[in-house]
């Protein structure tokens, strides 16, 4: 299976909306702070169920809060 | 026979040797890992950390002051009963004060995952533990082809404790490491 990564906009969402703190955040998708901080910086995968939490919490689609990236 | 010895010596000392080189490796901080506010289970890993650390020198500094002769009974029985339940007690302290400070929830999916990794770090202390039990006993006693039947208790604590502590190490290093859930 090649190498890839996860990227994702969750920094840059919490600024669109409303300043969302990490700590709210975490609290709304029932996970620590810390989990969000090694989300946005792309140092943790997260499972399908969480990632699906994140974006109903933005009113995204998972897609447009994650990107699957090829480091190949 | 000796020679074989000598060889498991020097496979047995390479092997430890790289397996703490690379825990020393893990245990340092990645840069961009580092800063992070802790979670509740980092914070009880570290406590775990201590509270294993402090009754395994009080395990070897009661073999080392009262001998292995007074295993089944007497005060060394007495010893490791006192040492257990002390440092159950304070693991249990610390699990309730760090549960109920944590407010929302104590575990969550990365929690998990580097719970489940911790056990590859415990199974590794615990073989350890046995190897060299196993080697340090044959060695004393092959001439008389017994060894005090006391020592099994001492084995028994000693891999409790080693596993407690490899556990409690193993999850102070997931959260140095990048993890994710299907890894």
């Amino acid at each position: 299976m090649p190498r890839a990564r996860i990227a994702n906009r969750i920094r840059q969402l919490r600024f669109e909306h409303g300043e969302i703190t990490q700590q709210e955040l975490a609290d709304q998708v029932g996970c620590t702070r810390q989990t969000i901080i090694v989300l946005e910086k792309e140092r943790y995968v997260p499972s399908l169920s969480l990632a699906f939490l994140i974006a109903r919490v933005f009113g995204l689609a998972i897609e447009d809060v994650f990107e699957f990236v090829d480091d190949e | 026979m000796k020679l074989v010895w000598v060889m498991l010596a020097i496979v047995g000392s390479g092997l430890m040797i790289t397996a703490v080189g690379r825990l020393v490796r893990s245990v340092r901080p990645q840069p961009e890992m580092g800063g992070l506010p802790t979670t509740p289970l980092e914070r009880l890993g570290w406590i775990g950390l201590a509270i294993t650390g402090l009754v395994g020198l009080g395990l070897a500094a009661l073999v080392l002051l009262v001998g292995v002769n007074d295993l089944q009974d007497g005060p060394m029985s007495r010893g490791i009963s006192i040492l257990m339940l002390a440092g159950l007690s304070a693991w249990l302290i610390a699990w309730t004060v760090t549960k109920r400070r944590s407010g929302g929830p104590v575990l969550d999916e990365r929690d998990r995952a580097i719970l489940a990794r911790s056990l590859s770090v415990e199974s590794m202390i615990v073989l350890l533990s046995l190897v060299a039990w196993t080697v340090v006993l044959t060695e004393v006693y092959w001439d008389e082809g017994v060894a005090p039947v006391g020592y099994f208790q001492l084995i028994f604590w000693s891999t409790f404790v080693g596993g407690a502590f490899g556990r409690s190490l193993g999850i102070v290093m997931g959260y140095r490491r990048e993890i994710s859930v299907d890894a």
